[in-house]
């Protein structure tokens, strides 16, 4: 792994900001693509665990992911430089719309174009969970796990961070359960 | 002015801290704001939450800068800015610093497979619960009976199909899907 100059942290992270249309969890994909295959900064397993840490901390979810991405480039600047690169275009695009003054939400074609972004990150999480997928869930245990939780997600108003805090503590006392029984 | 700048930055530091989840864990805040100091009307709050939603950016974040911009120009939207994100900059530079120490340690493992099988049913459960959102709509007459939206499980096969087997374009497929929003509407 080549270290990461700050510089090219910000230009990246500002290149992931103007692509993160459609809510925080498109900035998913977008590092798996950046960081993950073409800069390997990270592993596709450092990525699951950010985003599973983030759910449970304070702050917007992409933010924290970004932070976190950037602290493993280049420690405190690096996390510094991630945040600031993905927050810039969008500081820059609410000041020009909203000095702007204009209906811009209510025009048709801007609504329609939304309709179809909506659909558009369900196509991305998907895709997302595909690449994760067996370096996340490739054992009995992990299987029987998911499955629980998806049900749990699905048919209970429980809250992410709950069930993230309830399945890191499963899966803790198994596996040391299982340790004990080996020794 | 400067009460007002403080103010700000009180009240977004705060946001940063208790707001946890996706950018819309912020909004019970912000409308919380908006009883409370009158910085700007509950359309305009209506108004940032949809200019929000189609700009580029965490929307969070996004909702803050517009909040800020509108209750104090340019210097109150990067006080907004700057405040929503400094308690989550200490918390994640800390918790990388924690993460690092303990890597080698076998029950920090232990965790964390635990966590990505769980964070896998997150994004499923997401993703089903827009899919459903996305493709059916409640007919708005007396028998409130559940419709399909053809035309989004259209455009959602025809995204899912070439880019499931693609090297990796998320932009692609955002592109795509705003298209395909403007022909098939």
């Amino acid at each position: 792994m080549r270290k990461a100059n700050l510089t090219e942290i910000y230009k990246i992270f500002f290149l992931i900001g103007i692509q993160l249309l459609g809510g925080g969890y498109v900035i998913l994909p977008l590092l798996q693509k950046y960081l993950v295959e073409e800069r390997k900064w990270l592993t596709e397993e450092e990525l699951i665990d950010y985003f599973a840490v983030s759910q449970c901390i304070p702050g917007i979810i992409a933010g924290n992911i970004a932070m976190f991405s950037g602290y493993k480039a280049r420690k405190t600047s690096g996390a510094l430089m991630a945040i600031l690169g993905l927050i810039t275009p969008s500081f820059f695009a609410i000041i020009i719309l909203a000095s702007l003054l204009t209906t811009f939400t209510d025009n048709k074609i801007v609504q329609d174009a939304f309709w179809g972004i909506r659909i558009s990150v369900i196509v991305l999480i998907i895709i997302t969970v595909k690449e994760m997928w067996s370096k996340s869930v490739n054992s009995k245990f992990t299987y029987i796990l998911f499955f629980i939780i998806l049900l749990l997600l699905i048919f209970l108003p429980v809250s992410p961070a709950f069930i993230i805090i309830i399945s890191a503590l499963t899966s803790f006392f198994y596996l040391k359960i299982g340790e004990k029984k080996n020794a | 002015m400067l009460k007002l700048y403080i103010l700000l930055y009180y009240e977004f530091f705060k946001i940063g801290i208790f707001a946890i989840g996706g950018g819309y864990a912020t909004l019970p805040f912000l409308y919380f704001i908006q009883s409370q100091y009158n910085w700007f009307s509950l359309e305009e709050l209506t108004n940032m939450i949809a200019v929000s939603n189609v700009t580029p950016g965490p929307i969070g974040i996004n909702m803050a800068t517009y909040t800020g911009y509108t209750t104090a120009g340019i210097s109150g939207s990067i006080i907004t800015t700057t405040a929503i994100i400094t308690a989550p900059f200490i918390i994640a530079i800390t918790i990388m610093k924690l993460i690092n120490k303990f890597k080698s340690c076998k029950e920090v493992n232990y965790i964390f497979n635990g966590l990505r099988p769980a964070s896998c049913a997150l994004l499923i459960s997401i993703g089903l619960k827009l899919l459903y959102q996305t493709i059916t709509y409640t007919e708005e007459d007396w028998s409130m009976s559940v419709q399909f939206d053809y035309h989004a499980i259209f455009l959602f096969i025809i995204l899912i199909l070439p880019f499931s087997f693609m090297k990796k374009r998320p932009l692609l497929v955002i592109l795509a899907g705003a298209l395909g929003g403007i022909i098939l509407n």
